[in-house]
């Protein structure tokens, strides 16, 4: 899998080469940020980059979907193929995101081991898928490395022959922005980004929930999402500094990462993304969390505690809040690519995905999983509610998108400056 | 006769490189190669799709502009701190280390007698289990409500949060984690030590401490430092023993800078400026050391 940037079949059109000095970095961003149009902090909009060629091909944003080519060269599989048996069936995942007995029984239906190599972060599940001579069956990215993953032949297209469960997805998701026509993958879980804390020790929530990172009181106990784009995120919303989280321009990148690098003396602050099982063990008493932390967060609680001690915040206004996807793909690499696309279907089945549900605490974006089931159900106490992803938060809410090279050196080169301790 | 001796002469002039090929082979396989890369990768000018450095194999291609953002940041910017913090956690470590370390390695040498087997096993024995393993173990030791804690609430002591991202912790395990590495040589230099120079220093009218002061700490000099040597490498580029017991941007050390650009996203030619600067630094050391070694040689003779 070799990716040669100088092959004109990757480059649309020519790019200008980019520098890779801090000072060329940060004089880019100035220059997108005035390129682009007035600051991102005015336009809180989504398309405040409309398409941005300097990646070598398109990216994604809603006001601009995206259909990702197909080619000859890496075709989907045949439709009507049988499953295959015998060995290993290989997932790339990351730690803690599937039931381990869903895994189990489509293993022993298919007489297949199912084994899963974890990840934590992206970056390591590029690392990983990327390792020559290595083969997985099914992974799991976002749609902020989706588009890489395709241009770099990564993932095989899906035969949607194999997948009647599709019909089951938010007709949204069906067509989703970032994969026009569901061409390499289906979505897995959806996820809110929020605050989550022990409400018997927290007394008083402020207006703003992203205030109790900064709060003294719990000093020590306060952890940061191990991820730069939802700390650096949060920063950006918390300090009003830009509703654009994807922004490209340094400063004020640079602010949201100061105010985070704050925390750093203030709070002593730490970063891992453990939540789930950190708070109910009492480690943290504040951390940034994705939405299903709280929820899984209630099968990690020691004996005799209840989940009313667990507390998760998230903005009020569908509108400012952080909101993501992740996705089932499969890799080009897969040795057993019809039993991908028959796990690809299982998890799109209202049973099994509530099963994995109430395993992992991540939401599927199916239409007969709604909030107010899944909370009849009793998979989600009220009091985490508010960890309960709705539809309109998908029209309205901020998403990491995939950004230019440039953008994302920028982030990466300040957060580096935020884990080298300010 | 003459002959004889010539061919003989002859084939030992062959021998000693053809036993010196194993080394050099090693040393360009293991040493020059990588080095090589990283360089490749540091003065890279282009990135690929992911955004990561293409190697520039070939030195014309090399462009300096990260290595000198990175010794800039270094220098004056962002990492200064972290340079700082590294050096002293290390200098504190290596006082810790030869405060712990000189004893039990005197000890050994000249009066542990016949338990001196034993001794050095127990010495050793921490090597038999994997670094790794025994970090993890410290950290359920050190948890708020862990062992640790409890023991010092016997003597009354408040319970203290080890692992909340402290400065000492790391430099404790850092100690702790490397003390072998500084006992073993040191141990062999005493045990070198003619006992003898040390009786004629007695019969000569010195006390133990004099004796110790200007006859055991002189002729152990070069084995103190072997031992410095050998311990300061590898703690100042360690990153795992503070991801460990700590994890916290409050106690990163340089290794964890170089993991993460390494490591985590496609940053990696900064990654590789900073191993090229850790290891220009650490040469400067050695350097040092080997020219101490050298005098030390001379005076020998």
């Amino acid at each position: 899998m070799s990716f040669d940037p100088t092959d004109p079949a990757w480059r649309p059109r020519p790019r200008p080469r980019p520098g890779l000095s801090r000072r060329n970095f940060l004089r880019s961003g100035l220059w997108l940020g005035a390129g682009i149009g007035a600051a991102p902090i005015l336009s809180a909009c989504n398309n405040a980059y409309p398409t941005v060629q300097s990646a070598g091909y398109p990216l994604a944003r809603p006001s601009n979907p995206v259909t990702l080519p197909i080619r000859d060269s890496n075709p989907p599989i045949d439709a009507g193929l049988d499953p295959e048996t015998g060995g290993d069936f290989k997932i790339l995942n990351y730690d803690a995101y599937m039931a381990p007995g869903i895994m189990k029984d489509f293993g022993a239906r298919h007489g297949v081991q199912v084994q899963v190599t974890p990840y934590s972060n992206y970056d390591e599940m590029l690392a990983k898928i990327r390792t020559p001579g290595e083969s997985f069956d099914l992974v799991f990215p976002g749609p902020s490395v989706l588009s890489k993953m395709v241009y770099a032949e990564l993932l095989q297209p899906l035969n949607h022959s194999y997948v009647p469960n599709l019909k089951n997805l938010w007709p949204e998701y069906q067509n989703p922005w970032y994969d026009r026509g569901a061409r390499y993958t289906v979505p897995y879980t959806i996820y809110g980004t929020g605050v989550m804390y022990r409400a018997d020790r927290v007394t008083s929530i402020p207006d703003n929930g992203y205030d109790l990172m900064w709060d003294e009181e719990y000093s020590g106990k306060i952890y940061l999402l191990d991820d730069l784009s939802e700390a650096i995120g949060m920063s950006l919303l918390r300090n009003h500094i830009s509703k654009d989280i994807n922004t490209g321009d340094p400063a004020f990148v640079q602010q949201a990462t100061n105010s985070i690098i704050d925390l750093i003396g203030r709070v002593n602050v730490k970063t891992d993304v453990s939540a789930y099982s950190e708070v109910p063990e009492g480690t943290a008493t504040i951390h940034q969390a994705w939405s299903g932390d709280p929820i899984a967060g209630q099968y990690y609680l020691p004996k005799g505690e209840t989940p009313d001690v667990l507390g998760y915040w998230r903005p009020k206004d569908p509108a400012d809040r952080v909101i993501g996807s992740d996705n089932i793909a499969i890799p080009k690499s897969a040795g057993k690519p019809v039993l991908s696309h028959m796990m690809i279907n299982d998890l799109l089945d209202n049973d099994i995905a509530l099963r994995n549900f109430g395993w992992n605490g991540y939401q599927p974006p199916l239409n007969k999983l709604s909030a107010r089931y899944l909370i009849d159900q009793g998979y989600i106490p009220e009091n985490l509610m508010s960890a309960v992803v709705l539809p309109e938060d998908f029209d309205l809410g901020l998403t990491f998108y995939e950004v230019t090279p440039d953008v994302e050196a920028l982030w990466r080169q300040f957060w580096a400056e935020f884990k080298a301790g300010g | 006769m003459a002959e004889r001796e010539d061919r003989h002469d002859r084939a030992t002039r062959r021998l000693w490189p053809a036993l010196a090929l194993p080394g050099t082979f090693w040393l360009i396989a293991l040493f020059l190669v990588p080095i090589y890369a990283v360089m490749a990768v540091a003065f890279s000018g282009s990135i690929n799709i992911f955004g990561e450095p293409q190697p520039a194999w070939n030195p014309l291609d090399w462009k300096y502009g990260t290595f000198i953002d990175v010794v800039q940041d270094s220098v004056t910017g962002p990492y200064q701190e972290v340079w700082i913090r590294t050096g002293t956690y290390c200098l504190v470590a290596l006082v810790i280390c030869v405060l712990v370390g000189f004893p039990v390695a005197y000890y050994t040498a000249r009066l542990a007698g016949k338990r001196r087997g034993l001794i050095l096993a127990l010495i050793l024995a921490p090597w038999w289990i994997n670094y790794i393993t025994r970090m993890l173990a410290w950290v359920n030791l050190l948890q708020d409500d862990g062992y640790v804690n409890k023991t010092l609430g016997v003597f009354g002591i408040a319970p203290v949060a080890w692992l909340s991202g402290n400065s000492y912790t790391v430099v404790l395990a850092l100690a702790y984690g490397y003390l072998p590495f500084f006992i073993i040589p040191l141990f062999a230099s005493l045990d070198r030590i003619d006992p003898r120079l040390l009786e004629a220093s007695r019969d000569l009218g010195s006390g133990p401490t004099h004796t110790f002061l200007r006859v055991t700490l002189p002729l152990s000099k070069m084995g103190l430092i072997t031992a410095l040597v050998i311990t300061a490498l590898p703690m100042a580029g360690d990153y795992y023993t503070n991801t460990i017991v700590s994890g916290s941007p409050n106690t990163n050390m340089i290794g964890n800078q170089i993991e993460l650009f390494l490591l985590q996203g496609p940053l990696k030619h900064y990654g590789a400026s900073l191993v090229l600067l850790l290891s220009l630094v650490l040469l400067f050391f050695m350097a040092y050391y080997l020219i101490l070694t050298q005098r030390a040689g001379r005076d020998a003779q």
